[in-house]
């Protein structure tokens, strides 16, 4: 009897946990609002989800979140579950631009508004997007690493030789952020043949794993590289273990000095800029964003607009080593870092 | 009007008593074992676990939740079958996973009605299989039925690759499966150049999510009923999961392949002596394996209306072999049924969708749910003990 006693006993328990926990979770509120996205790898998609759900919650707003863990399918399924809980609007941060198509198509089919952060679905047509405009903030940025390796050049009279970390090609932002890169450093070619070698492209997948292991062997490869551009400065890291060992690590004015940019503007990109590794980043404006995100899903709600379709850009803008001084508080990672974000 | 009980002496009363206690005692004994061991267990488990926590969340019992847990179910369960069925041999097939991911870019390769040259010009294929007017089979009637008979070839192709490295080389499934996984995952992404290819065939799209039989249930009170309203019920994705499970459970159960299976399983020294073809019976069960990777990737890939070459990554293997074990299979091989990778299935769903429910921290979700699996696993290890001593006794 006591076998069947522990086996009852242990069926019970689980069963009763389940219990104990919905019992604490039972509530209702007004509004109800579905935030899907995807593991918070980076500074930007932490401060992100922070700014929609606390904004969101402070407001008196349910929030239900739900973590895809980088898998579309898993999103999806997510999704129609807050579909057939009845929630009032959905945020999402897709995995990439194919799979959100399909989930805003999905969403919309059940009239039930739903806005994209950030990182935008293939067609736009549908859906709210709120998206930076990855090309412009790339091209000023890269527009300020360019005139510092003229300056180099100038003095060196050695070619330069670039290198672009590219993140996952089936992000939109991503392939945006490479096509910023290229149009500078073509226009600058162009203009100062010589100036630049063919550039190095880096696959991440948007993993900094995969980012060590491609940018180890292509700098073993080209020692010669001294213009790095990641397409998001959650990768500065990375790029300081491969570089450091090499004595590559060392801030403006240092003859190894590699010219360095990225793009998100988060807290270690302005500590780095701080600092004098890193000369330019462009900045996403995180706070405006998710304001923009959160502002428009909820008029579409308080209007009864089950399919708005509308795209809001982030301008961006590009934050340097010689603008750090005056814009220093528009960047959303610089007002973290004053907030003690790195030291947490 | 005395009863006879008032009749007897003080000893008699309590041999009655204590027999009357036994009897009741014995038919609670019954009944408790029949559930506890009962090959339906892990259904009542699953049963009591959704009206437990439907009672404190009732939106888990709306019509519309349950249609939609269903339907996720399908595509899990076509692919944790072939992995019961691996099981049950005593090996692992770590490369469901890619094989989905390879065959969902395969499929979609061949049935791209466009493709965009910024997208895929470096691809190795680009210029052959795919061009900016479509893949190989772009705006052919039959770009459908043969890509998704490509698709189930290659997995079944794959799974051939992975028995006959077991089999022939005597290499751990293990490492077989590993070395395959990681093999075909990188070769998707070197394809596509890491990029999803969407523009597949709407028929194509309509196996992972069209509708056989939709229900509404309610009163009509618009003229229109609202989409969010009305429930899918029979889709292809049931149709061709449950016809999959339906023919999985035949073959284990009522043919000697199964027979074979389970005998391989047990002890396969013993197999070989009796003269069981095991090596040919484990080459056919990888490919079954591979093949039922294929089927959903089909799903998968439909209802994303992608070809992914990522599909099948993340936590999705610790899923499926957390179903089939939920389930009732053994890791060590020899016991397994599809009846009860079913059940688990249903388990893994309901489980993810309560936990859901419960609000709680997206972060610790899968810590729990780990927890949780971690619990009814050892919970049908005790009770695969308690059924093996019941019949040895």
């Amino acid at each position: 009897m006591r076998r069947f006693a522990f086996i009852g006993l242990a069926s019970l328990l689980l069963v009763a946990a389940l219990g104990i926990g919905l019992v604490g979770s039972v509530f209702a509120q007004d509004t109800t609002i579905c935030f899907g996205f995807q593991d918070l790898e980076t500074e930007f998609w932490v401060a992100g989800h922070k700014a929609i759900t606390e904004t969101l919650r402070a407001q008196g707003i349910e929030v239900l979140e739900y973590n895809a863990n980088e898998d579309p399918n898993r999103q999806l399924e997510q999704i129609r579950e807050c579909i057939a809980q009845g929630v009032d609007g959905i945020i999402i941060i897709p995995q990439d631009g194919d799979s959100a198509v399909t989930i805003i198509n999905e969403a919309q089919a059940a009239d039930v508004p739903i806005a994209v952060f950030n990182r935008p679905p293939n067609d736009r047509s549908r859906g709210i997007t709120v998206v930076a405009d990855n090309v412009s903030a790339t091209e000023q940025a890269v527009e300020f690493m360019a005139q510092q390796a003229l300056v180099k050049w100038a003095v060196t009279g050695t070619t330069i030789q670039p290198l672009i970390l590219v993140g996952a090609l089936q992000d939109t932002n991503a392939i945006g952020r490479r096509d910023g890169f290229f149009n500078v450093i073509n226009r600058y070619s162009e203009a100062y043949p010589g100036l630049f070698a063919a550039p190095i492209e880096v696959a991440t997948e948007w993993d900094a794993a995969t980012a060590l292991a491609n940018l180890e062997a292509a700098i073993t490869a080209n020692p010669n590289v001294d213009f790095i551009f990641t397409s998001s400065d959650f990768l500065f890291p990375t790029i300081r273990s491969v570089l450091e060992p090499r004595g590559k690590w060392v801030p403006r004015g240092d003859a190894n000095h590699v010219i360095m940019g990225g793009l998100d503007g988060d807290a270690t990109a302005c500590q780095l800029i701080d600092q004098g590794f890193v000369d330019a980043t462009g900045v996403q404006n995180l706070f405006l964003e998710a304001e923009l995100t959160m502002n428009r899903l909820l008029q579409a709600i308080a209007d009864g607009e089950t399919q708005p379709n509308e795209v809001l850009i982030d301008p961006g803008f590009a934050l340097t080593a010689a603008s750090i001084q005056f814009d220093r508080s528009d960047m959303w990672g610089c007002v973290l870092l004053d907030e003690g974000f790195l030291d947490q | 009007m005395t009863s006879v009980y008032e009749h007897l002496g003080p000893n008699q009363r309590l041999v009655r008593q204590t027999r009357a206690d036994s009897g009741r005692n014995s038919a609670f004994r019954r009944l408790l074992r029949q559930f506890l061991l009962s090959d339906y267990f892990v259904l009542y488990l699953t049963l009591i676990m959704f009206f437990t926590s439907a009672y404190f969340f009732p939106t888990l019992s709306t019509p519309g939740n349950v249609a939609n847990q269903l339907q996720n179910m399908w595509p899990l369960l076509a692919v944790a079958i072939g992995q019961t069925f691996v099981l049950i041999l005593g090996g692992i097939d770590l490369s469901v996973g890619a094989t989905m991911g390879f065959t969902s870019v395969i499929g979609a390769v061949l049935m791209a009605q466009t493709l965009d040259p910024a997208f895929f010009d470096k691809s190795p294929l680009w210029g052959n299989l795919m061009r900016p007017e479509g893949g190989l089979l772009a705006g052919s009637a039959l770009a459908v039925p043969i890509g998704v008979l490509v698709m189930l070839l290659t997995g079944t192709f794959i799974g051939f690759l992975n028995g006959f490295a077991i089999t022939r080389f005597k290499m751990a499934p293990f490492m077989v499966t590993l070395v395959t996984s990681t093999f075909f995952a990188a070769f998707a992404l070197w394809l596509t150049q890491s990029r999803n290819i969407s523009g597949l065939p709407e028929a194509f799209v309509e196996l992972g999510k069209g509708d056989i039989i939709s229900i509404y249930l309610g009163p009509k009170l618009t003229p229109e009923i609202a989409r969010r309203d009305i429930l899918q019920f029979v889709t292809y994705p049931f149709v061709i999961a449950v016809g999959l499970a339906i023919a999985a459970q035949f073959l284990l159960s009522r043919t000697v392949f199964g027979r074979q299976m389970f005998s391989i399983g047990t002890n396969r020294v013993t197999s070989d002596i009796s003269g069981i073809p095991s090596q040919s019976v484990i080459i056919r069960v990888y490919m079954f394996s591979g093949f039922c990777a294929a089927v959903a990737s089909i799903l998968y890939s439909a209802r994303l209306a992608i070809g992914q070459p990522s599909l099948g990554g993340g936590n999705l293997l610790l899923d499926i072999i957390g179903a089939a074990v939920i389930g009732g299979t053994s890791l060590f091989g020899g016991k397994g049924s599809v009846r009860g990778t079913f059940f688990g299935v249903a388990f893994f769903v309901l489980l993810l969708n309560i936990l859901n429910a419960m609000r709680l921290d997206p972060f610790v979700i899968d810590a729990v749910k780990g927890g949780f699996i971690l619990i009814a696993a050892l919970l049908d290890v005790t009770r695969s003990r308690f059924i093996n001593r019941e019949q040895r006794a």
